[in-house]
């Protein structure tokens, strides 16, 4: 494995690779058959295309709702985390508060609560307690976006402090000694050096969001129904619709995809937990 | 004829029909609808081809004309239960509609969450549509009654689990004369367990000797899902004689055989090891499968013979998109023990599972009368010919002579026909209102015995016990 | 500089939202826990029953036995992610061409439903018609049955958590390694520093923090995976994939057993705590304050 022999790399990757692509092609493959076909001894190859799924999908208009109410959860959701993320981040990084460690750790334990248990008191939260006249939360996609920050804002605090403590304070205080008020230093100074990190912070709670079933399956009723929750009205006791099933989540694949290319190139550059030194 | 073929010509007849003979019938659906303009009704339900067409074609019927909207939430079993009872559970009032299957209906009449429909109508005689009538709809409606008689829940799916079996293989010369060399006997459906389990180890032996990808029954066998909980008690326990789970509900619910119940009797023992025997022999996904799997595995021809919940029926036999066996089912009644005919006749058993559900009003929703209309809307005699030709199922008597549901019989192997003769020799789920809380306690011990981890006649022994525990621990045992 | 106040106020908003939708709801569960409470039982309403929920979750053998698996199934997925994670980390470091391609093909799995990664899987893996236990057949003469099988069952959970998670650890190592500055290397190799030693005390040590944070997400994530094992095997066969998350849905969604089911959260809950804060107390908030 020396420098001067990359093809080995290539062949390298080309094995990895097909094993990663697999099951997604197997998706596709899915995707391509009627559901009795799925009954047999299958063949690695496709040999004949069936494109009903596809159609069934893009003719059901209910699924584009879906699609709908999923980017803006999850972009919301992202946004949202990732604004406040950094936000804490700052504080915890540049202040010296008494307890901000405790709180810090604190913040990751909202992530490990089994979520099955947690479902009703947030269900009884979001009718019963989180109401103004008759709106209440359930079933409203800002709802959403608030309920997925007990898992996706602990996460985006978690991997922005070691970015925003990597950042020299040198820096701020230099701009603080020229005059520029709070505001200024973290929009001006600090977030344009976190900003790979942001970027991954924003792409994986972005991912995250986008790909949550339980939680959307048992707060969401028509309004506010995700892409995923699409996914279990096809499994039913006349037959889960498999190829429908696989069409849609092809269909998931293409938002995040583009949302992934888009900040591909910054997750390199910004994914560092721990390794920046401080 | 495709279904959808189908769909719009009952559709297209239908809306003729309505234009003359039911105007009457018009005007008092836009009077009524008046008093809930810019309601919306909220419903949820799992996502079937009946309950499709409500969404598709009922609902939009209905919303022309009383004016009153209708949507309807569509997601998958165990979603469905979990969201429809957190909201009668809490009050909330999300749902104006539930879907009740026949099985949880007496959970929700033990806690009150359902309004009593006979009554309100009763009580409300404005709101009463003229072409709704309790008296129309088949027997399969008992079950959604209460203890004084009244209905709780409108009746929109009904079906039995049936034994399912390949005209063509059964029928093939070649195939009954091998038959007839292996065996001595002539090849037919089965009547008895003996028969059945001969001919589901002649075809897999037959399968496995043409080097075809057919054996000889189906099993729905899930080890981690309750389906095969189900296929069991509901199906193959009652045709052993054992009957209501092996609970005894007039016994203080004594499920094991020293207190009075049955569960782990001899009859029950014997059900359970030849079940096994049957997973044995059948196609190898029959381990990972549930009722669905169980369905597409028949309908792609893997399988001699099954037994196959009815609402699956109808697709296997007539839709050519999704079966490969079409023009090749026929359909008989179970496989039996002696004196298991007897016990059904008489009303003290039974011989398989009617299944079914229907769409009940909460008692927290907020919009009841308009609801009603809705429900009663759904409930009418005069929609039901479309419905069951486009998502099989019959609720209501005179539906059966219907010249559309008529042909489908026909296609289906006469499978109407013995819904109609023979539905009452079937039963729902025994009356229980701890169906679900039960089915999870014991279940973990039932997908041991299917793994082999625990032998077959001491896991019956430990589910007895466990079903007597659970009872105490929910205050149903004393 | 400036006063803690300010530090609050940036705080203020993140504690805001997980005080509303994470500590209330997490209350209410623990408030429940002390309680019997199953809608369905004859006496459908809360009975305030001390920590008799407690006293029992220490004599449930289910229970025990699904935290047993759950243990053994977040230890092998989560090594083996970090191992392989990793080399392909190691891979990623030098120049090939495609490079970027690679690097976004093996990205995909990341942004997959685990909902969807549990129908794939259970596809593949169907006994007869998955096409694994076809290929393993054809190949190995090994007949590979997830419904029978339970070792077979845990392997094959196993291998899609590694196959679903593995390129997150991929990611954070990348990050890791393209951040270590050569000098150190560039001096053991003129030590004559073999590889294997360069490994164990040049690489190692310093990207230990960043295989400890990834470490730590993993862990806390696979205790919780529901979706994609439901999808696959439902808990089965047996008892052998039921992981506390499927055993903790299956006691609250069908089961309705309220009470119980949150004393069994709470327990769940406070294990995670306990091994998480042990690994942060040891191995990562030294560096925190080394920095």
């Amino acid at each position: 494995m020396r420098k001067n022999r990359p093809w080995l790399y290539v062949l390298f990757w080309i094995l990895i690779s097909f094993l990663t692509l697999f099951p997604i092609y197997w998706l596709f493959v899915i995707s391509v058959k009627p559901a009795v076909d799925l009954f047999s001894t299958p063949d690695i190859l496709l040999k004949s295309f069936y494109w009903q799924n596809y159609i069934d999908v893009l003719n059901d208009r209910t699924l584009r709702g879906y699609m709908v109410n999923s980017l803006v959860i999850s972009s919301g959701n992202a946004l949202l985390c990732t604004t406040l993320g950094f936000l804490a981040c700052y504080a915890l990084s540049r202040f010296d508060m008494g307890g901000k460690e405790s709180i810090f750790f604190w913040t990751i334990t909202n992530r490990m609560a089994p979520p099955a248990v947690f479902l009703l008191p947030l269900f009884l939260l979001m009718t019963q307690v989180y109401k103004v006249g008759d709106f209440t939360l359930l079933d409203t996609r800002i709802g959403m976006i608030l309920v997925y920050c007990t898992f996706n804002l602990p996460f985006a605090i978690w991997t922005l402090r070691p970015t925003v403590d990597g950042i020299p304070k040198e820096l701020d205080e230099a701009a603080y000694v020229d005059g520029a008020s709070a505001w200024k230093v973290i929009t001006e100074v600090v977030f344009p050096l976190a900003r790979p990190g942001l970027a991954v912070t924003l792409i994986l709670t972005w991912v995250f969001a986008w790909n949550e079933y339980l939680l959307a399956a048992t707060l969401t009723n028509f309004n506010a129904r995700t892409l995923t929750t699409g996914l279990s009205e096809y499994v039913t006791t006349t037959g889960t619709e498999w190829g429908i099933m696989a069409a849609i989540s092809v269909f998931t694949l293409i938002p995040a995809l583009i949302v992934f290319g888009m900040v591909q190139k910054h997750i390199v550059a910004g994914l560092t937990f721990g390794a920046v030194k401080g | 004829m495709s279904f959808a073929f189908r769909l719009g010509v009952s559709t297209l007849a239908l809306s003729i029909a309505a234009g003359s003979a039911f105007a009457q019938d018009d005007d008092f659906w836009a009077k009524a609808g008046e008093k809930f303009q810019g309601v919306t009704l909220r419903g949820v339900t799992e996502a079937t081809p009946p309950s499709n067409y409500i969404s598709d074609v009922l609902a939009p019927e209905f919303e022309e004309k009383t004016g009153i909207r209708v949507e309807i939430e569509t997601t998958s079993w165990d979603q469905m239960y979990d969201k429809a009872i957190k909201d009668m559970e809490a009050g909330t009032g999300i749902y104006d509609m539930v879907y009740i299957e026949q099985d949880i209906v007496y959970a929700y009449l033990a806690r009150d969450f359902l309004v009593d429909v006979t009554q309100t109508l009763a009580d409300n005689p404005d709101l009463k549509a003229p072409g709704f009538d309790e008296a129309a709809f088949t027997t399969f409606a008992d079950y959604f009654r209460g203890e004084n008689g009244d209905l709780y829940g409108i009746p929109m799916e009904a079906f039995i689990k049936i034994y399912l079996y390949r005209t063509d293989l059964f029928n093939d010369p070649e195939v009954q004369a091998a038959y007839k060399e292996a065996t001595g006997n002539e090849l037919k459906p089965a009547t008895t367990h003996e028969e059945y389990t001969q001919i589901a180890e002649f075809f897999t032996k037959w399968g496995e000797d043409h080097d075809m990808d057919l054996w000889g029954t189906t099993a729905q066998a899930h080890t981690g899902h309750p389906a095969s909980w189900y296929e069991y008690v509901e199906t193959v326990a009652p045709t052993f004689g054992v009957y209501g789970w092996g609970i005894d509900p007039d016994n203080n619910y004594a499920a094991t055989v020293e207190n009075g119940g049955t569960m782990n009797s001899d009859e029950a023992k014997a059900a359970l090891k030849w079940w096994l025997h049957m997973r044995d022999i059948a196609p190898p996904e029959s381990v990972q499968s549930t009722w669905t799997e169980v369905a597409t595995t028949f309908a792609a021809g893997r399988a001699a013979q099954g037994l196959v919940y009815g609402e699956n029926a109808a697709w296997i036999a007539s839709d050519d998109s999704k079966s490969r066996v079409v023009g090749n089912v026929g359909v008989a009644l179970p496989p039996m023990e002696d004196g298991v005919m007897a016990d059904a006749e008489s009303g003290a058993g039974y011989i398989g599972y009617y299944d079914g559900g229907a769409f009940g009003l909460p008692v927290t929703s907020k919009n009841q009368d308009a609801a009603l209309l809705f429900l009663q809307y759904i409930g009418q005699e005069s929609v039901q010919p479309g419905w069951a030709v486009a998502a099989p199922r019959i609720t209501h008597t005179a539906t059966y002579d219907d010249a559309g549901v008529q042909e489908m019989n026909d296609e289906l192997g006469g499978y109407y026909d013995m819904l109609r003769e023979d539905g009452k020799l079937f039963a729902g789920a025994p009356p229980y209102p701890f169906h679900a809380q039960l089915r999870e306690a014991v279940a973990p011990i039932f997908y041991d015995i299917l793994t082999g981890n625990i032998d077959p006649d001491s896991g019956l022994d430990q589910m007895a016990e466990k079903t007597e525990q659970e009872l105490t621990d929910l205050g149903y045992r004393q | 500089m400036h006063s803690n106040k300010l530090g609050w106020l940036l705080l203020a908003p993140t504690l805001l939202v997980l005080f509303f939708f994470g500590v209330l709801p997490f209350i209410y569960v623990v408030y429940v826990s002390f309680h019997q409470w199953n809608p369905f039982a004859v006496n459908p309403d809360m009975v305030f029953n001390w920590a008799e929920n407690y006293r029992r979750v220490v004599f449930d053998a289910q229970f025990l036995a699904s935290l047993g698996v759950t243990a053994a199934f977040v230890f092998f997925a989560v090594i083996s992610e970090l191992i392989l994670g990793y080399l392909l980390a190691q891979a990623f470091m030098k120049d090939f061409p495609g490079k970027a391609i690679f690097r976004t093909i093996h990205t995909l799995p990341l942004i997959m439903a685990p909902i969807i990664v549990g129908s794939i899987w259970k596809l593949m893996t169907t006994p007869s018609i998955g096409i694994i236990p076809n290929l393993l057949d054809s190949w190995f003469g090994y007949n590979l049955n997830i419904g029978q099988s339970a070792i077979a069952a845990f392997i094959t959970t196993v291998v899609m958590d590694i196959w679903h998670w593995t390129p997150l650890v991929t990611l954070t190592l990348i990050a890791a390694l393209v951040s270590l500055p050569p000098d150190p290397f560039e001096q053991a190799q003129i030590d004559g520093a073999g590889k294997r030693q360069i490994f164990w005390h040049i690489t190692l040590p310093m990207i230990r923090p960043a295989i400890l944070a990834t470490v730590f997400i993993r862990l806390m994530d696979a205790l919780r995976t529901v979706d994609e094992v439901l999808m696959l095997t439902g808990g089965g066969p047996g008892s052998a994939t039921r992981y506390v998350g499927v055993h903790i849905f299956k006691e609250v969604f069908p089961r309705t057993n309220y009470g119980y089911g949150s004393a069994i959260s709470v327990i769940v809950l406070y294990l995670t705590i306990v091994v998480c804060w042990l690994l942060y107390v040891f191995l990562i908030a030294p560096r925190n304050k080394k920095g």
